[in-house]
């Protein structure tokens, strides 16, 4: 498998909030809710992770599913990232990957052509090795970032609440019509959106 | 006792985690930061304003509006009503910093931007007044503070340059360490004391029942 560009634009926020379902953050939250649905054979994830990588309109910003560099300033990371890379060194990245992907499908529905039969006879032998990490897949991203798990919720919630609070200053303070307290209303109700699209998807 | 500001369990900033040595955040932990940045920049400036930045720092720590609001004018020095990452990612490495309670290694390992902070007239010096202010984000004891201006003011105008106020950062550093080294002293006093009583408990025990058994031989 080979090392597939970082493809982050940490600085290209302002669409992100308008235009939820082209979020990535999104497809990261359903790709850990979808995990029952991770049992699928080794040609369809490089399917979709060929999906994600011609696709370059999409998406930017997911870091948090990007394998660390081994030299990774936290002495902790680096022992936990000895412990599976000594064996199967693109293992943990393929797993990421396909978590990935397995959200970039769930959001995008599309239909992809298959991937050429050798490399998919080719992984018929490690795909046993993959179901057999995969319940701890949500436990290894954990590690590497060493962040908690559902952290844009948390982010998110946390935001809703914080601009919540100053979308009550700002119509005491500039009035209900003022463009800055409309651009702060919108916002919430983006935020808010995207909350309710997560618990719907946490229902079924 | 050091009156600590909290931030608030489970909160964002929370989790992050400050590197012990250097005073700073991972890579990964930044890039974290900046998607929360983005989040509270509702107006797509890559800033916060002054109301905006008060209902984070009122919503993840214990401080009051009026400490809040210096800390806003703190780190807007050019007085443009915002502010950007860069101070923001100063502020929140303060914050874990008082946390973790880091201070004295804080302000060693970034003496020069605390320095510029702390300078808010840019005039290179820094005086007592600045200091008492700013006195709650780096928790300097009122002895430290005389001891600073009484020992490191070499040039005597009651106010410290760059070069004082490094010497004063390594000074409070070698104390910090000092500390640290005879809290670990302690510690390991009372681990060996409590080793001791253990064997000394063991071999009283092992005494009574080899006692016991000479005699049943004896018998």
């Amino acid at each position: 498998m080979e090392e597939k560009p970082y493809k982050a634009s940490l600085g290209s926020h302002g669409s992100d909030i308008s235009s939820p379902d082209n979020d990535i953050r999104n497809l990261w939250t359903r790709a850990t809710l979808s995990q029952p649905n991770l049992n699928v054979p080794r040609s369809r994830v490089g399917e979709d992770s060929d999906v994600e990588g011609s696709s370059s309109g999409t998406k930017s910003r997911r870091w948090y599913n990007q394998k660390a560099p081994r030299d990774s300033l936290d002495g902790e990371d680096k022992d936990s990232f000895r412990q599976e890379d000594l064996n199967e060194p693109s293992l943990l990245e393929l797993e990421l990957r396909r978590a990935g992907s397995l959200g970039s499908r769930l959001e995008e529905e599309e239909d992809v052509d298959s991937k050429p039969d050798t490399e998919i006879s080719s992984s018929e032998s490690s795909s046993l090795n993959i179901l057999k990490h995969t319940p701890h897949r949500a436990y290894w991203m954990e590690q590497q970032n060493r962040l908690p798990l559902p952290l844009m919720e948390l982010m998110e919630n946390e935001a809703l609440e914080i601009l919540t609070k100053a979308l009550r200053s700002y119509r005491s303070g500039i009035g209900r019509d003022h463009f800055l307290t409309k651009q702060l209303h919108g916002c919430i109700e983006g935020l808010k959106r995207r909350r309710s699209k997560r618990l719907n998807i946490l229902g079924h | 006792m050091r009156a600590t500001m909290k931030l608030k369990q489970g909160s964002f900033l929370w989790y992050l985690y400050l590197d012990k040595l250097y005073c700073l955040l991972s890579v990964r932990n930044v890039k974290a930061l900046l998607e929360y940045f983005h989040l509270l920049d509702v107006h797509h400036n890559n800033t916060l304003n002054d109301v905006l930045f008060y209902h984070f720092l009122h919503h993840v720590t214990s401080w009051k509006r009026t400490q809040i609001m210096v800390v806003f004018n703190m780190l807007d020095w050019n007085a443009t009503g915002e502010i950007g990452f860069d101070q923001f990612y100063m502020l929140v490495c303060i914050l874990l910093a008082q946390q973790n309670h880091l201070e004295e290694q804080f302000i060693f390992r970034h003496s020069r931007p605390v320095f510029e902070l702390l300078d808010l007239d840019g005039e290179l010096r820094i005086g007592p007044d600045n200091f008492h202010m700013y006195n709650f984000l780096f928790n300097i004891k009122k002895q430290d503070l005389k001891e600073l201006y009484h020992d490191f003011d070499i040039t005597g105008d009651r106010r410290l340059n760059y070069k004082e106020f490094k010497l004063f950062t390594i000074f409070t550093m070698d104390k910090y360490q000092e500390r640290q080294k005879a809290e670990k002293d302690e510690e390991k006093g009372k681990k060996d004391l409590l080793k001791k009583k253990r064997l000394h408990q063991v071999n009283v025990n092992l005494k009574q029942f080899l006692g016991i058994n000479v005699s049943e031989s004896r018998i």
